[in-house]
């Protein structure tokens, strides 16, 4: 050990001049005055970022919502980008001021420590050079200390792990046994591994042309009568100013319909409880779009396929080409361009939906070389799934998705074939050669066949149990009488009834095809008619509506002349009737009718 | 210039000692550095609590989407108009890479050269300043030696990673300086702890028991930030560094606040966020242990004045060890054996309880968030989704659900052995500051910690010795033989 030295040492003496003292220390609190007054700023600065963001703010929510319910209000947008503007630029101003700001204090807190760095020394003693005590009980009181100190921060971080790890859950197993059983389970509907609504829920709903399995019927009764000019079991009808023939889909408590012209395309969503329109929402900057939108024929316009929805997303395809997925928000998701359609009369076949993939029976042509595809995207990212070519010219109908002869089938109906797919992959699983003309009229199943018409020609019935080429060996029946060309057919399993354009309306046994009976309704038909419980719906191009028994005779229950023409199929949900007009979109029901869940 | 007595020499008179408008000394401390006036002192624990509470926030944050300003959504333009491509800007120039390398061993060779030869408080904080202005300000806090340590252990870890050279030099160039000369990297190439350093106005000791347990959490940071960027779920060092925000002048309001905080309280306790939160501090204060030219307060002999003691304000200064009676070594044999079979079993304990972590720690992993997400999803599906992100990346990922599941439950088994190795390090590091809290030193002068010291020079400007050494001070006696060294 050194020991102490005896020796003299000379140190600087104080500098301590008083008036140097109190420059520094006056310089040092205007300093640090200085900067908290600068931080204090940006720190309500800071606050007033988060009030004057336009995405929060309750002024801009308010008049969005407006917006909502009267879209066409072009005061109402101006006053909304103004106010946009005045916000963004407060916003902006505010960043611009702390980035200055935060200049400001950085000098000013340089000067501070510089100030006070200064004080300090010449505050500052030199200390007492002085041996220090030794004191051994004290040492070793001050070493236990410290280790009981080490080892209660020991116990603390321990406790701290435990308290996270053991509030703090996760749902991800932690071995793979453990995942092979959620999958399991998932099979048995637990939880399932599509992202996607389930059967259950898809039949609950309307989810696209027709329903979820395309035939127009639902079990749930529909409404018995309304009258237009009374009002009277109209609960609701809303003004569409988009046109299109497409008719609206039902997703819980909203509708879906889409419209557009060559300047615009857009999907439309309606409040199912009170017709307000809660979204209208444009289909813009779609990638692989041509610089200038395709023209479409006036026949079927620009928005004639109807929209489909997985209850996750809602999906719409126009005329011109456009494919979008949005959310049921009405935020895009992903959109592609299939380019200019070869289609005489513009593309109007419907979407369908199975599992979380959107299909799309892609017709074109005048020969079924043209390249005709049948595709299945990805709901979530728009990814193709799968595609098959097809050996179809342009036709008008739409795929139907439904479970027969013990799998997911895609029926598609074409010149000249009817083809049927496996939805998961696309496989071809049996075809029909029966068709002629310009089909249109879309498939139903009922009664254990495909109902599969040829317009204006037959109606076959076909079981969809077969492989290959069908068309000798499982057509079961045919008629020829009233076939539509436009609408189709419908069915409450038992019976299946086919309206032509002239209005004939006609009954035929789904068992034999034998026809039961036959009327003319004296009106224009080209929308789809559709079975809600045991009543027949038909309404009319001049705005004719009408109500029957869907029975083995004719019983009419109710007619009336609506101020519209119709040209969509009726949708059921929720013991409503959903219908599209050219002008008004209607909800017809009984008040207090059960809400569509 | 004026004459100190030294308080012990004979004869002396109580007037010699004092000077004129100076208070009397208390009885056995020194008047103007003893700071027990714990207004310091409370304030500094008020700033540490409030850091606590910032930290705590800041993991809530994370939680929450925050609002940057760069994440602001553009305006739904009507008129066509469209946003040009966004760009994200270059990778720094390889040669300047090259460049920020050998500025670093530059400065690395500096520090080494002011702590060790020249003994320049001045030359180290000038250096600081540059450190702070270049590595700091500049180059805006990254690359840094700190988060470096992230990216090799993400190399050891990750076999599709390949560790960018100047990350590998600029974590390992400190760990050599360190192994053989101490310190350096902490002296004045550090930015986080120039501006630490350069922020100390009026110094305040805290107590032993304090300095030795808040000691122990960036052992614990260093664990957590290794086992995180191991399996590649985060740079947790970068993500909660307090100070690069303030470099690069903007950053989420929290970490500001947490970066000024710790200024705040490192204006009076010396370089809190070195000493008790760097990860890298943790790592170079072991490395340091064995370093063999490491700093001295003057390699003369020392007189045990005291004066450097006070000097320091980190604490590092460790005073002469006090003989032993036999008995009290008996005693502290049987305590040392008894904490060396504690270590293992808090090996084991924590290590055990650190699996825990497993669950919540494997969330900050990207297959198992998507993982996560998605069963809930599944399982509580929201009445009408919006356009979720996080199923649209699993989508784009091109994961089946059953491959992701899969690959979370492997990640997050990954994590269960990984907590047990982060709980099993914290039981080490605590073990082994029990032992080394309970080791008899042999210590005969008053030396800085060859761990603690981060070489700042300041213990040379007020030994007198050293002072009397460089000639910047004139001895008014002869030295004592070398002969009265024993």
């Amino acid at each position: 050990m050194s020991t102490a030295a005896s020796s003299h040492f000379v140190v600087p003496a104080s500098k301590a001049d008083p008036r140097a003292l109190r420059t520094w220390r006056t310089a040092s609190v205007i300093a640090g005055a200085f900067c908290v007054v600068v931080c204090g700023a940006m720190v309500v600065g800071h606050f007033r970022l988060g009030v004057d963001n336009p995405l929060k703010s309750p002024q801009v929510k308010a008049l969005k919502d407006k917006l909502l319910a009267a879209p066409e209000d072009e005061p109402l947008k101006r006053q909304i980008r103004a106010l946009d503007l005045q916000l963004r630029q407060r916003y902006f101003h505010q960043l611009s001021l702390n980035d200055a700001g935060a200049w400001l204090a950085l000098a000013g807190a340089l000067m501070f420590l510089l100030a006070a760095k200064r004080e300090m020394s010449l505050r500052k003693t030199p200390p007492m050079p002085m041996p220090k005590q030794h004191d051994a009980a004290r040492t070793a009181r001050e070493l236990a200390v410290a280790r009981g100190a080490v080892a209660a921060v020991g116990a603390l971080v321990a406790a701290g792990f435990a308290i996270i790890g053991v509030s703090i859950t996760t749902s991800v197993p932690a071995r793979q046994a453990e995942v092979e059983k959620i999958f399991k389970a998932g099979a048995a509907g637990a939880v399932p591994v599509v992202d996607a609504a389930t059967p259950a829920e898809m039949l609950a709903n309307w989810p696209s042309f027709r329903g979820a399995d395309g035939s127009g019927f639902t079990k749930t009764d529909g409404p018995p009568t309304w009258d237009t000019k009374t009002g009277a079991g109209i609960l609701w009808k809303s003004p569409v100013a988009a046109q299109g023939f497409n008719s609206p889909i039902v997703w819980r408590n909203r509708v879906f319909l889409s419209g557009g012209d060559i300047l615009k395309r857009e999907v439309l969503c309606f409040d199912a409880a009170n017709g307000k329109l809660l979204w209208q929402r444009a289909i813009e900057n779609v990638p692989g779009a041509p610089a200038k939108v395709p023209e479409v024929a006036e026949q079927c316009g620009y928005a004639a396929p109807t929209m489909a929805t997985d209850g996750r997303r809602v999906y719409v395809m126009f005329a011109s080409g456009e494919l979008a997925a949005l959310t049921l928000d009405g935020q895009p998701v992903w959109s592609k361009h299939f380019g200019a359609l070869k289609n005489a009369y513009g593309h109007a076949t419907s979407l369908a939906v199975w599992q979380g993939k959107v299909l799309v029976q892609l017709d074109q042509g005048d020969s079924p070389q043209s390249g005709s595809k049948m595709y299945a995207f990805d709901g979530a990212t728009g990814k193709i799934a799968w595609e098959q070519r097809r050996p179809a010219p342009a036709s008008w109908a739409s795929p139907i998705v439904v479970e027969a002869a013990g799998k997911p089938q895609i029926i598609t109906i074409s010149v000249p074939w009817a083809i049927s797919y496996a939805a998961n992959d696309g496989t071809e699983l049996w075809r029909a050669r029966e068709f002629d003309g310009e089909i249109t009229p879309s498939p139903i199943v009922a009664g254990g066949f495909v109902l599969l018409i040829s317009p204006s020609n037959k109606m076959a019935a076909v079981k969809p149990d077969g492989a290959g080429d069908v068309s000798k060996t499982h057509e079961k029946w045919a008629a020829e009488d009233s076939i539509p060309d436009v609408t189709s057919p419908v069915s409450n399993g038992e019976l299946v009834f086919i309206a032509n354009t002239g209005g004939m309306l006609t009954c035929y046994d789904v068992k034999d095809g034998k026809k039961v009976w036959e009327h003319d309704l004296n009106m224009e038909v080209q929308s789809s008619p559709g079975i809600a419980g045991n009543k027949l719906y038909i309404f009319g191009t001049k705005g004719a509506a009408v109500v029957l028994e869907a029975g083995r005779a004719f019983k009419q229950l109710a007619r009336t002349e609506m101020d519209d023409k119709f040209f969509a199929s009726p949708a059921f949900a929720g013991g409503k009737l959903f219908m599209r007009g050219l002008k008004h979109l209607y909800c017809i029901g009984e008040k207090g009718a059960a809400a569509a869940k | 210039m004026k004459e100190i007595r030294n308080p012990k020499a004979k004869g002396r008179r109580k007037s010699e000692t004092r000077r004129p408008n100076h208070p009397a000394p208390a009885k056995t401390s020194f008047s103007a550095f003893d700071l027990r006036p714990s207004f310091g002192l409370r304030i500094s624990a008020l700033g540490l609590l409030l850091l606590c509470a910032f930290a705590v926030c800041s993991f809530a944050e994370e939680a929450a989407p925050a609002a940057g300003r760069f994440r602001f959504p553009p305006p739904e333009f009507e008129s066509g108009y469209k946003l040009p491509d966004t760009t994200t800007p270059p990778a720094r120039a390889l040669v300047m890479q090259y460049v920020d390398v050998a500025v670093f061993l530059g400065a690395l060779g500096l520090a080494t050269w002011l702590t060790l030869k020249k003994r320049s408080r001045r030359g180290i904080v000038a250096l600081s300043v540059f450190s702070l202005l270049y590595f700091g300000f500049y180059r805006e806090g990254c690359i840094c030696a700190i988060g470096s340590i992230q990216n090799v252990a993400l190399a050891l870890f990750n076999s599709g990673y390949t560790v960018p050279l100047t990350a590998l030099i600029f974590c390992l160039a400190p760990i050599v300086f360190a192994l053989v000369i101490g310190r350096a990297f902490c002296a004045a190439v550090c930015p986080h702890g120039a501006i630490q350093d350069l922020v100390l106005v009026k110094p305040v000791n805290i107590p032993m028991w304090l300095e030795h347990a808040l000691g122990v959490l960036p052992f614990v940071f260093l664990g957590a930030g290794l086992l995180f960027a191991a399996t590649g779920s985060a740079f947790l060092i970068c993500r909660y560094d307090p100070f690069a925000p303030m470099f690069r002048m903007t950053g989420s309001f929290l970490m500001l606040s947490i970066g000024a905080v710790f200024l705040i309280v490192g204006m009076f306790i010396g370089r809190p966020f070195c000493r008790f939160f760097c990860p890298y501090g943790a790592l170079l204060r072991v490395a340091s242990v064995v370093a063999k030219w490491r700093v001295r307060t003057t390699p003369d002999y020392c007189t045990q004045c005291r004066l450097c003691e006070q000097s320091c304000p980190f604490g590092a200064l460790n005073e002469p060890s006090i003989p032993a009676t036999p008995v009290v070594r008996s005693d502290e044999r049987r305590r040392l054996v008894r904490l060396f079979l504690l270590t293992p079993l808090l090996v084991v304990g924590i290590g055990g309880v650190g699996s825990l972590l497993a669950g919540p720690a494997a969330k900050l992993h990207s297959t198992v968030a998507l993982a996560e997400h998605w069963l809930h999803h599944q399982k509580t599906p929201p009445e009408y989704p919006a356009m979720d992100p996080d199923l649209l990346r699993l989508k784009r990922a091109d994961k089946d659900p059953k491959q992701l599941v899969s690959e979370a439950a492997a990640m997050r088994a990954v994590f269960i052995r990984n907590g047990w190795l982060l709980g099993g390090w914290i039981g080490l590091v605590i073990g082994a500051k029990l032992i080394s809290l309970s080791l008899r030193r042999t210590r005969t002068d008053y030396e800085p910690d060859r761990g603690a010291c981060v070489g700042c020079a300041r213990c040379f400007e007020f030994c007198p010795n050293e002072l009397v050494r460089r000639g910047l001070m004139p001895a008014s006696a002869p030295a004592p033989p070398p002969a009265a060294k024993t």
